[in-house]
């Protein structure tokens, strides 16, 4: 496992509103994620978890702290750069409670969209698309729609679209909540061996207590402090 | 390439297509709109141009025949030919006339002339069955709209006529078909009272004997003397209104049809605005169904700009397609219409550039949904 950062967060703080509606989420946080880990992100509802992921996936801003992604400092009390889409873009790999996959494109367009945004040659796009549609033993059905895919394909396809861009996170929200126990324990082996192999941090948030014996680390929320248990 | 407005497209073919269709029929009435007022136009000048006179000589203080009623004498005519300038002169009469048409009356519009005369109202090359009229009564050359063949017989006043000719594309500026028939046989209807009136008159004193008149002397110029110049002089010296063929066009245009093109042209912007309401609905609406996408290619990063574009192309494109098939629409159904439609290339170029600025505008509530989609969506389910 690299020993390398892909994530690195000092004194983060997310409040909401002013007053009596002032409502404080997470204080204070501290803690580094390295590349090849996958780490679990527990939390009661309502306690953190979606406000933290959206902070990491730069969609929500802090109200202070710093934060690295890979080597580059990209929050420090404000935003460094102005298009934090295209740091999720270069950066950052997403995967969902659904697959989510764009329902009118293919499953090889469904892949090469974020490429292309990023000025990536069609050809390597493609090529890239293959080599992990191929990693994910989907390879034939690259030409296939969404809709004729069975919901564990799809997941594969979803998994498949977090990586094309190479990313150093992959941030996953709950991606086993609408599988059942086999197939859940299937998608978080997989994602173990992605992190592994494919040297990215993946913070993936979960309710599902047995699938934390297959992650490297478990962060929780409580009290609006993050701790490692 | 990805191209997400076709794939998108693609997805909901049919859907997409019938949509166009629904538009298309709605831009296919705009253009047969358009169409009604260039028929009227057209119709308008059909009377001036086959009958290719310099001059209209009417009634004082009146604009002619085809806007108020002008009465002349007939012998003007003779008058007008002792002008060095004038080449050919005639008398004619234009009237409406109320037909047998079935079991109902069919309004025509009908051309008084003087069938030995120097000018012939009718177009040789719109007369497609029979012959022009060749005596002084009782026969008439009907516009094929009537539905009359030849042979065929009708009552006219106290009098029947004979179908002696059939003529193509003959109407009056308000839609009617024309008829032709003797000046003689026109003066009768026109200006010979019933028995009873004749006689009421008599008794009442008022003897009126001549039925001489007519609606208009309408003349041509000798090449070598210039138009204005020769009508001016006969304004001078008739005390009679005198046209030239451009200001009597201008008469049918400005006078007769002025107010029908303002209708039309209200119709059209109503119908235009009501287009891209709906254009802008529906493009509303295949936003909305995409939300959840939209808020996921904004989460993983796909620029903005990426996705207007897919809203603005596909918007685009169901105005263009609309176009077409409003195109099509209008081409099948214009000849189905009472009245002439004219359907011109220039007026469908106009529709697609207002078509393709309405589907921009139209665009605008998409993009703004767009705009306005959060990220934050896609996760949470």
């Amino acid at each position: 496992m690299s020993t390398e950062q892909a994530i690195k967060v000092e004194n983060l703080n997310k409040s909401f509103g002013k007053g009596d509606a002032f409502v404080d989420v997470i204080r204070d946080a501290n803690f580094t994620i390295n590349k090849g880990e996958l780490v679990a992100l527990i939390a009661p509802s309502g306690a953190g978890k979606t406000t933290l992921l959206m902070m990491l996936g730069c969609v929500d801003e802090p109200n202070s702290g710093t934060m690295w992604l890979g080597d580059e400092k990209v929050y420090k009390n404000k935003w460094l750069t102005k298009e934090t889409r295209k740091i999720r873009r270069e950066k950052i790999g997403f995967i969902f409670q659904a697959h989510y996959l764009i329902p009118f494109l293919n499953i090889i367009d469904n892949l090469t969209l974020l490429p292309q945004a990023n000025k990536v040659k069609d050809a390597d796009s493609k090529a890239k698309a293959r080599e992990l549609l191929n990693y994910f033993d989907i390879a034939e059905k690259e030409k296939a729609m969404p809709s004729q895919l069975s919901g564990g394909q799809n997941q594969r396809v979803a998994i498949a679209r977090a990586l094309m861009n190479n990313p150093q996170i992959i941030l996953a929200d709950e991606p086993t909540a609408a599988l059942d126990m086999n197939r859940s324990v299937d998608v978080v082996k997989m994602l173990k061996k992605i992190a592994l192999e494919q040297d990215v941090a993946i913070v993936m948030v979960t309710h599902d207590d047995r699938m934390l014996e297959y992650c490297d680390k478990i962060m929780k929320i409580e009290d609006k402090r993050v701790i490692f248990i | 390439m990805i191209h997400l407005a076709k794939e998108d497209i693609r997805h909901t073919l049919g859907k997409f297509i019938v949509t166009a269709m629904g538009v298309g029929m709605l831009l296919g009435i705009v253009l047969i709109m358009i169409g009604v007022y260039r028929g009227m136009i057209a119709d308008a000048r059909v009377i001036l141009d086959d009958l290719d006179v310099d001059l209209w000589v009417v009634q004082e203080n009146t604009l002619g025949p085809f806007a108020e009623a002008s009465r002349v004498h007939e012998d003007l005519k003779y008058t007008l030919k002792g002008y060095q300038a004038i080449d050919k002169s005639e008398a004619i009469t234009l009237q409406s006339l109320q037909i047998p048409f079935g079991e109902k009356k069919l309004t025509v519009f009908a051309i008084g002339y003087d069938i030995y005369g120097e000018i012939n109202p009718i177009n040789k090359k719109r007369l497609i069955a029979g012959r022009v009229l060749q005596s002084d009564h009782y026969e008439i050359v009907v516009s094929d709209k009537t539905l009359y063949k030849l042979g065929d017989t009708m009552q006219l006043g106290r009098d029947i006529y004979t179908v002696v000719g059939i003529t193509h594309g003959t109407v009056a500026s308000g839609g009617d078909p024309l008829v032709y028939i003797s000046l003689k046989d026109a003066q009768i209807l026109q200006f010979t009272y019933t028995n009873k009136r004749i006689q009421t008159d008599r008794a009442r004193g008022i003897i009126n004997k001549d039925s001489h008149l007519v609606n208009a002397i309408i003349a041509t110029v000798k090449p070598t003397y210039t138009i204005d110049d020769t009508a001016q002089e006969l304004r001078t010296w008739l005390h009679k209104a005198v046209y030239t063929r451009t200001q009597q066009s201008d008469v049918l245009t400005k006078y007769v049809v002025e107010k029908a093109s303002k209708q039309i042209g209200l119709f059209t912007v109503i119908l235009i605005t009501v287009a891209t309401i709906i254009i802008s609905l529906i493009i509303y609406t295949m936003t909305l169904e995409k939300m959840k996408e939209i808020s996921i290619m904004k989460l993983i990063g796909l620029p903005n700009a990426t996705i207007i574009k897919m809203i603005v192309e596909e918007t685009l494109l169901l105005g263009i397609l609309a176009f077409i098939f409003g195109n099509v629409f209008s081409h099948l159904i214009y000849t189905k219409f009472p009245k002439n439609v004219v359907l011109l290339t220039p007026d469908a170029l106009t529709l697609f550039f207002i078509v393709v600025l309405a589907s921009i505008v139209a665009s605008f509530v998409g993009v703004r949904k767009v705009i306005s989609a959060d990220p934050r969506a896609a996760i949470g389910g």
